[in-house]
């Protein structure tokens, strides 16, 4: 099977600004790349079956029809998609009513152990006596 | 017998479908809970004898021919799998029930939680049953929206914050996931893993090796391998005590089950042996060291958790039979520990007010109960003999040894090395949490008091899954039987494909 | 011999009940159970017994045990030692002291352990009880856990015979690879040879001499000296610190004549002898003292075993008796000094000797049995020493030989100065003690008589003692244990030996002051130190805390392996065409445009709306493909998404924060069309490569014929995959609940979700349109419009089997229609429009779903299997049925279930939440 070269351009862009927009820290816009790199998946399955028409018995004859199981796996992917989008979003609102913003904050505990590492110190808990005779 | 393979995902299913009407009546939902899962402890084990008895049970969905619709397949690797977990899964909702009861719904609305627990189970099933790639794909999906429900659930601070870095690191290896099973349905046009294993031998090998890999990442990030496994320790140790357990010893495993089924059975002896080996090595490493470097018990197994995925790593990159065998014992041993651990430090914050390990002290003298209900687990993860954490590092080191070849011997050395520093990271948890003098002030109340009492249903699951993961050493030869024949099959892919295939069009 | 460890287990188990039941007497029944081990194998003197059960035998791991000499002699001294320490630490503990009861339950336990370890026939199962008593050792050391010292001295213990102990499996693994079985027995019988011998010998003794506290690990020992006394003088002196060397003798026969082992151990037996003699010389605390004789006795042992000849075996096994007996007595001893006086220190001793005559004699007896003057063991098994040396046919004999008789000196001098500091009278200074009760004097009192009648009873000791020498190849006359020989070269070095260590004790003022070259202890601390560094360090860099750093590395792992992968093997297709019809480009250029400006937008809404409209684009492709229900259902999803997003945005500031730093930026970007690439790529060459035809070839007739339904993919999504539709609505369920518990947190909260007529009033905001915040005109519209919606939406599920539509697309127009009666008039108008709680019809619908599923099992079909049935109706006509529109109604429930839900969280209850926030 030939590729077309169109899907497959498609599939690039959309991966691309998918991967920009989840690498950013405000969820909103980790929340429009996931949705941007889904559709860049479904294009790419949809690339991986047969162009034709709607696979509809009757409409189309069977050897002329559009691969339909491509077309099965992409609509259960959207409509997960959806899901995850509305949880996402909760998500993010969630956290601006916490902190006043939907930014995604660091972890604490790495942080202080990074600090640890920058001022050359083991790790922070020493098993000092308990008589303080240590 | 073939009725039986279903089950395991339609019970929990109907059970969370029962427990979303009964939001109410939250005695109605335990009862339903309990019911479903106790069933599917019943049903996985009925069905790891069968599948031992006659063979590997294949069910075709709708009676679909393979393979047009989809297969489930029960062979006694899954079927093992679906023992443990249910075992294990079943332990935690009764600890998890105990701990709702005794604080009641104030910042966890069980009323959530019953049904997402259910479906997290479900799909935990479906991925071990799951004979049909873009089935497995649909498992993960399942367990995974159920875990991001469930470790936020409450909506606390610190949990949105560890939730967000998780589910979005889970989004991402879905894609992957996703991307990869449309790769491979374009280069192959199929689905079902047995035709798969025909077709792609029949592909170049550079476009195996990329199908090979994609699919490695996406399970690798949530089998947390390094360099994919940081979001793990940030994420795991801020939920519910429960649900850190049930996470720390399933839905990793998950993802090494996934690992373990590809290679075998769809990319067998492909290049990527060695890379799993390297792998291995630095996440043993890598992650044993990061634990010894936490100064919180939660922390500190988590990446003892990350750790010991290496060792499951180095069976499956070994590729032989004994590996492969103590790979999937050291998941079982794994599994069950981890898992217990977790709830021990549930219990420890309970009774001690904290899990940072500075403000721990005395609990030895405290609770000798709670002493011995970490002492034994800790051993047995840090693989002191006679526990199975050492059988199965033993299984590995001598099929490491036996393999041969520098890198085989640089495993066995790292995973002896490993071995060591798990001992001196749990010996510190011990020193400071358990025979030091209290700290806290809660902790000196609790010793005048003779400390809050914990809940009968919190302890009794625990004690019992400590039990179960010593009960391990005991049925350690039968259960190596089991895991070699799995093994076997696995390394030999036909008794896999042909019992698909017999249930094709004829 | 397995129930004996079985019957330490059980006195273990039921240890602190008796405790807590007998008070400090209960230690006595405790003793019990290794007294029981002592008869047992006293009644097996001279004969050889083996036991064996299976474990498993996969990694070659049985429980073999087996008994021949070697193990009697040790059997029968851990077990008697072991019970005679019991019985003598009912008196050292006072009444009800801490712990006692986990005392008595560890240290039987360990009794128990260790005789597993000496009669072990499985390497593997040697180690297990190896492990076993190091574990032990560290709970017992720390019996006060306190104090840190305890606990660090216990730690330390514990990780230095661990890294051994792990090495010596290494080891066992190699040799028994090379012997093909773990059994040591079977690899005595026939002894493998070459092949990576040599390095499983070094491991082995790497584990051995670690155990022994040979240097360079002796510092482990002193240090573990924090224990209660009992518990040195049974682990530090008779039990534990004896493995390594037992391993060595148990070896020595077979694996002495391999390169490595000999030097290996000669060289740090005789080191470890002399420093830790020369240290032992400088300590005032007695037990301190005692502690160093130990490690110096532990290196004359492995030397002298190491010598591995016939006449060396039988020497070191004299010696290995002679010493567990007067060293446990000396350090039972030095704790009942330390108990009655509370002093250790020899400088505060004064006039014990005339207060406490039957101690004081106890002590020269077991003291006389440690300088090795005859008749006593210590003399019978020096002697044998010097001359298995002195008639040594190997090279270096003599030199050990020399460092065996200064060791030796070096003993008389620091057992004179223990007696001496112990007991003697010094000016200025007395020592007030109590009488000592006669039933805590016994148990030391039986070891030191033990040592001397042994001592006499050399001979026919000796006789048995034979049976395990000659498992040495033989070579040169055949030595046999005597206290006396006649006037040998021997004897004539002991005398000097006695004399020069009298000499030296005399003189011990003049010694020059030279400690230990180095402090083991100090290394140990340094290299945890250096690793907790190494930890923190590593850790630091690759535990970053932030999430795109995490999806930065996962995506730069894409991009190198799969990249790589791409410019390498992938095989590129040589023919690809442009497009199927050129519209598609036109569609394309449209969603990359989109895409484009959606990641440059800087305000949320601007940028929902593109990404929106790249989904609308996508759309469009899928109609162009030939895939109608994809477009169908992605137009709705797209919409649904968008009215979701601005319900919440509404909430959130227009524009996003500040961005980040330009590098960063370019980083990002550049990692963007990176990641891209290689997906378009790996799409490029995954498409290229497929020949065989797809499983979906026969789809249509199947969907028709088994299906009955002329749309395939609604035939695909509700009969040949209805298992994936399950699990996916599963997931919706599960994500719809997640966005009540995100939204709703409490449980009575949550109660809102069945929804509560609100106050009249929509939605705060630019959404409602007047002040009252609500339009009369708007919401008559959509009441009207709303069943016409509702209507067309269950048209949609039930044509779908034969045309586009189906339950995802039904469900969604229902939703969609709920929106708007939502926009419309808020809480109020959607509560009217749907009055029931958004779980329900979750539930319900998964029930339908996965009820048709069971449904069909339960009519004898597999799971989720469909019939067809046409019947014909009077006056209806023809009706066509599939069961699979049941699951498909379920999928419809679930559908509205969700955006009902996702309406009344994200929608009512943020209003309200808002309104109350104010």
């Amino acid at each position: 099977m030939s590729p077309n070269l169109t899907y497959v351009v498609v599939v690039g862009v959309l991966f691309a600004a998918g991967v920009i927009l989840l690498l950013e820290r405000t969820l909103t816009r980790v929340l429009m790349g996931v949705v941007l790199l889904a559709n860049g998946v479904n294009v790419l399955i949809l690339a991986g079956g047969r162009y034709g028409g709607p696979p509809i018995v009757g409409t189309t004859p069977d050897d002329e029809m559009s691969d339909p199981l491509p077309q099965a796996m992409i609509l259960t992917a959207i409509v997960i998609t959806l899901g995850l989008t509305a949880f996402l979003l909760a998500l993010a609102y969630r956290s601006w009513r916490l902190v006043g913003q939907d930014e995604v904050q660091d972890d604490i505990e790495d942080r202080r152990i990074i600090e640890l590492a920058e001022r050359d110190e083991g790790p922070e808990v020493e098993d000092v006596d308990d008589e303080g005779t240590s | 017998m073939t009725a039986l393979v279903p089950l395991p995902v339609v019970i929990p299913l109907l059970g969370a479908a029962v427990t979303l009407t009964l939001t109410r009546f939250p005695q109605a939902q335990r009862l339903v809970s309990l019911a479903a899962l106790s069933a599917v402890l019943g049903v996985a084990i009925a069905l790891l004898v069968v599948v031992c008895v006659d063979g590997t049970q294949v069910v075709a969905v709708g009676a679909w021919p393979v393979p047009i619709g989809i297969v489930l397949v029960a062979d006694q690797f899954s079927a093992l799998m679906l023992v443990v977990s249910a075992a294990v899964t079943l332990c935690v909702l009764v600890y998890s029930i105990g701990q709702g009861l005794a604080d009641g719904s104030e910042d966890t609305p069980l009323s959530i939680y019953h049904p997402s627990y259910l479906v997290l189970t479900a799909g935990v099933t479906t991925a071990f049953l799951s004979g049909d790639l873009f089935n497995l794909y649909v498992g993960f999906e399942i367990l995974l929206v159920a875990s991001y429900v469930l470790i936020t659930v409450g909506g606390t601070e610190d949990r949105i914050r560890a939730g967000t870095t998780y589910v979005v690191v889970s989004l991402l290896s879905s894609v992957l996931f996703l991307t990869g099973v449309g790769l491979v349905y374009a280069a192959a046009g199929t689905l079902n893993l047995a035709q798969l294993a025909g077709r792609l031998d029949a592909l170049p090998d550079g476009l195996r090796l990329m199908l090979n890999c994609v699919l490695l990442l996406a399970f690798g990030i949530k089998a947390a391998v390094f360099p994919l496994s940081a979001w793990l320790p940030d994420s795991y140790p801020t939920a519910l005590a429960p649900v850190t357990a049930v996470f720390a010893g399933l839905l990793t495993k998950v993802g090494l089950y996934a690992i373990i089924r590809v290679e075998t059975l769809l990319f067998p002896g492909g290049p990527t042996r060695d890379l799993l080996l390297v792998l291995a090595l630095l996440t043993m490493l890598v992650g044993i060291l990061g634990a010894i470097a936490q100064s919180d018990v939660k922390r500190l197994l988590s990446f003892t958790l990350v750790s010991h995925i290496g060792y499951m790593l180095f069976g499956i990159g070994l590729a032989n039979e004994l590996g492969v065998s103590s790979a999937i014992f050291y998941v079982v041993h794994h599994i069950t520990i981890q898992t217990t651990l977790f709830l021990v430090v549930g219990l420890v914050e309970r009774y001690g007010g904290a899990t940072a390990l500075d403000r721990l002290g005395g609990l030895a003298a405290l609770s000798p109960l709670l002493g011995v209900l970490f002492f034994v687990p800790a051993m047995n993860l840090a693989g002191i003999p006679p526990f199975s954490g050492f059988l199965g590092k033993l299984g590995l080191i001598e099929a490491g040894a036996s393999a041969g070849g520098g890198l085989r011997w640089a495993l066995v050395a790292g995973a002896l090395a490993t071995s060591l520093l798990t001992l001196y990271a749990v010996a510190r948890v011990w020193n400071l949490a358990f025979w030091r003098k209290p700290v806290t002030t809660r902790a000196e109340a609790a010793q005048t008091e003779g400390g809050p009492a914990l809940p009968r249903l919190m302890v009794g699951s625990t004690i019992a899954l400590v039990v179960l993961g010593v009960a391990l050493t005991g049925i350690a030869g039968p259960l190596f039987d089991l895991t070699g024949d799995a093994a076997a099959d696995l390394l030999e892919r036909a008794p896999y494909v042909d019992a698909v295939r017999g249930e094709g069009i004829r | 011999m397995l129930v004996l460890v079985g019957v330490h287990a059980v006195m273990a188990v039921v240890a602190p009940g008796l405790v807590r039941w007998l008070g400090r007497r209960a230690l006595y029944v405790v003793a019990l159970a290794p007294l029981a081990t002592l008869c047992w194998a006293l009644a097996r003197t001279n004969d050889t017994v083996t036991e064996s059960y299976t474990w498993v035998a996969q990694l070659g791991i049985d429980l073999d045990l087996r008994m021949a000499t070697l193990n009697w002699l040790l059997a029968v001294l851990v077990a008697g030692i072991g019970a005679i320490v019991l019985a003598y630490s009912v008196r050292y503990f006072p009444e009800g002291q801490q712990g006692l009861g986990r005392y008595a339950a560890v240290f039987v336990a360990f009794a128990g352990a260790m005789f597993g370890l000496v009669v072990a026939d499985n390497l593997f199962l040697l180690y297990v009880f190896w492990e076993l008593t190091t574990v032990f050792s560290y709970l017992l050391i720390a019996q006060d856990p306190t104090r840190r010292a305890n606990r660090w001295a216990a730690t330390q213990a514990l990780l230095v015979t661990t890294l051994g102990g792990l090495a010596m499996l290494a080891g066992f693994v190699i040799l028994g690879q090379a012997a093909g079985t773990y059994r040591w027995s079977e690899i005595e019988a026939n002894p493998p040879r070459g092949g990576h011998l040599a390095a499983a010998v070094v491991l082995i003794l790497l584990g051995a001499l670690s155990k022994s506290a040979i240097f360079p690990f002796s510092f482990w020992l002193p240090s573990a000296m924090a224990a209660p006394t009992p518990v040195s003088a049974y682990l530090h002196a008779a039990a534990m610190v004896k493995a390594g060397v037992f391993l060595v003798a148990l070896l020595g026969p077979t694996l002495g004549a391999d390169p490595p082992w000999r030097p290996l151990l000669l060289a740090t037996g005789v080191l470890t002898m002399l420093l830790a003699g020369w240290t032992a010389l400088r300590q005032h605390d007695l037990k301190l003292m005692l502690a160093y004789g130990t490690v110096s006795q532990l290196g004359l042992l492995t030397a002298v075993f190491g010598g591995s000849s016939r006449n060396a075996g039988l020497a070191g096994a004299a010696m290995l008796l002679a010493h567990a007996l007067f060293k446990s007595t000396l350090f039972l001893v030095v704790g009942i000094i330390d108990v009655t006086t509370g002093t250790r220190d020899l400088r505060e001793l004064s006039g014990l000797g005339r207060r406490q005559p039957a101690l004081a004699a106890i002590a020269i007896l077991a003291g006389a049995s440690m300088a090795g003057l005859p008749p006593f063991m210590g003399f019978v098994g020096k002697e044998a020493a010097f001359d298995a040396f002195l008639h040594g046919h190997r090279t270096g004999d003599l030199a050990v030989l020399a460092g065996l008789v200064i060791g030796s000196t070096l003993t008389v001098a620091y057992t004179l100065r223990f007696l001496w500091g112990a007991f003697a009278d010094k000016e200025g200074k007395t020592t007030t003690a109590p009488p000592i009760a006669p039933d805590w004097l016994v148990w030391p009192g039986i070891l030191a008589v033990a040592g001397l009648a042994v001592g006499a009873a050399a001979k026919p000791l000796g006789g048995s003692l034979d049976r395990y020498a000659d498992l040495f190849p033989a070579e040169g006359a055949a030595y046999h244990l005597a206290v006396w020989h006649g006037f040998t070269g021997p004897l004539g070095l002991s005398v000097l030996v006695l004399v020069a260590g009298g000499a030296l004790f005399y003189y011990r003022h003049r010694l020059p002051r030279l400690g230990l070259p180095f402090d083991g202890s100090a290394v140990y601390q340094r290299v945890m130190n250096g690793l907790d560094r190494l930890a923190v360090e590593l850790t630091g860099a690759t535990q970053r805390g932030s999430l795109p750093f995490y999806l930065g590395v996962i995506l730069l792992a894409l991009v190198a392996g799969l990249g790589g992968i791409l410019i390498g093997p992938a095989p590129w297709p040589d023919d690809a065409r442009a497009w199927d019809t050129s519209l598609q480009v036109v569609v394309a250029v449209g969603i990359v445009v989109a895409a484009v400006a959606a990641v440059r937008a800087l305000r949320r809404l601007t940028a929902m709306v593109l990404v929106g409209l790249s989904g609308y684009g996508v759309a469009v492709l899928f109609i162009l493909h030939g895939a109608p229900d994809l477009a169908l259902t992605q137009f709705l999803v797209e919409t649904a998404t968008i009215v979701m997003v601005v319900l919440v945005l509404r909430r959130l500031p227009a524009k996003f924060s500040e961005r980040t730093i330009r590098t960063s930026r370019l980083g990002r970007i550049a990692l963007g069309i990176a990641v891209g690439v290689v997906a378009a790529g790996m799409t490029f060459v995954a498409v290229g490569a497929r020949e065989a035809t797809p499983v979906s070839a026969i789809f249509p007739e199947l969907a028709v014929s088994f299906g009955g339904g002329d749309n395939v993919v609604n035939v695909v999504l509700v009969d040949i995959r209805a298992w994936d539709t399950m699990g996916e609505i599963s997931v919706l369920v599960v994500a719809a609940t997640g966005v009540a518990s995100l939204i709703f947190r409490r449980t009575e909260a949550l109660q809102r979700r069945r929804g509560v007529p609100g106050p009249a009033g929509g939605p705060p905001g630019w959404l409602g349109a007047g002040p009252s915040g609500q339009s009369i005109i708007l919401q008559v519209v959509t009441r009207l419009i709303f069943h016409a919606i509702v209507l067309f939406s269950v048209f949609l599920l039930f044509s779908g089997h034969n045309a586009p539509g189906g339950g995802f697309a039904g469900g969604l127009v229902a939703g969609l229609a709920l929106t708007v009666r939502y926009l419309a008039g808020g809480q109020a108008e959607l509560t009217a429009a749907a009055p029931i709680d958004a779980g329900m019809v979750l539930g319900a619908g998964l029930i339908v779903s996965v009820g048709t599923g069971v449904l069909a099992m339960l009519a004898g079909g597999q799971v989720l299997q469909t019939a067809i049935v046409d019947k014909h109706l009077p006056v209806l006509g023809d009706l066509h049925l599939v069961t699979s529109i049941f699951f498909d109604i379920g999928v419809y429930l679930v559908v509205v279930g969700l955006m009902l839900d996702i309406l009344r969280s994200l929608g009512a209850e943020i209003d309200r939440q808002e309104v109350a926030a104010g």
